[in-house]
């Protein structure tokens, strides 16, 4: 963990953690808090165990909603400036591979065709993604439209 | 064994209900099992109602999914409901 974590961090990161040890020890499935990484606002906590792997490892939509549910029970406390992202046997890299591919072959697309391009919706860290694949695309922006869930990146051709 | 899955999963969704309300000691969950299914019925204070519903439903439908996510393993059809 990071050594110069302020006080405040430290309380949402042991909340996190305890959040996710006391859900799961009802239950019969093996799925813990593993190491913990402070990325201002984004606290990365990573789940460990056989079903954390087996289960939100493998559906994005499973991992997505549990870090929605444990950032919704602590925003009272903490506001909206600490972020809980939740991640299990390395489903955030592989989405993000995906992610990097879609945006460059739909820039392609954009590019070829001269028509803007409108993406699935997405969440916002997802979103963050295609924006910095294609940031330093010369001849593509992206913007956002709509309103959470719902809400999906553009790529368009760049006016000269 | 079902009964004892069933228990399992109403404290996980009882966990999740009394983390995102106000008032935890009013939250209570039913369990109305059928043959191949489990509905869950939430019952809260009606302050709380749109702490677990949520702008469109989307804690609810966060808290269904997440349910069904834990429910998977014993391959358990299980539905939540917020009562009112």
């Amino acid at each position: 963990m990071n050594q110069s974590l302020s006080p405040e961090a430290e309380d949402f990161a042991s909340d996190c953690t305890r959040f996710i040890t006391e859900l799961f020890s009802v239950t019969d499935l093996d799925v813990r808090p593993g190491t913990v990484n402070w990325n201002s606002p984004y606290l990365n906590l990573e789940l460990v165990g056989e079903d954390a792997d087996a289960i939100f490892g493998r559906y994005g939509e499973y991992l997505d909603s549990l870090q929605y549910l444990v950032n919704q029970a602590l925003v009272n406390r903490y506001g909206r400036e600490k972020r809980l992202i939740l991640d299990a046997g390395g489903y955030r890299e592989r989405r993000a591979q995906t992610l990097r591919k879609l945006a460059l072959d739909l820039a392609a697309q954009v590019k070829e065709l001269g028509q803007e391009a409108e993406l699935d919706p997405l969440p916002p860290q997802e979103r963050r993604i295609i924006h910095n694949t294609l940031a330093d695309d010369p001849e593509v922006t992206t913007y956002s439209e709509g309103v959470d869930p719902n809400r999906y990146v553009v790529i368009t051709p760049r006016i000269e | 064994m079902t009964n004892e899955i069933n228990e399992s999963l109403r404290s996980f969704v009882e966990y999740l209900v009394k983390s995102l309300v106000d008032e935890p000691d009013t939250v209570q969950i039913n369990e109305v099992t059928a043959e191949h299914s489990t509905t869950y019925e939430v019952h809260v204070s009606p302050n709380d109602l749109g702490k677990v519903i949520g702008k469109q439903g989307r804690i609810a439908n966060a808290l269904r999914t997440v349910t069904k996510a834990a429910a998977m393993k014993h391959k358990r059809k299980v539905y939540v409901e917020i009562v009112p």
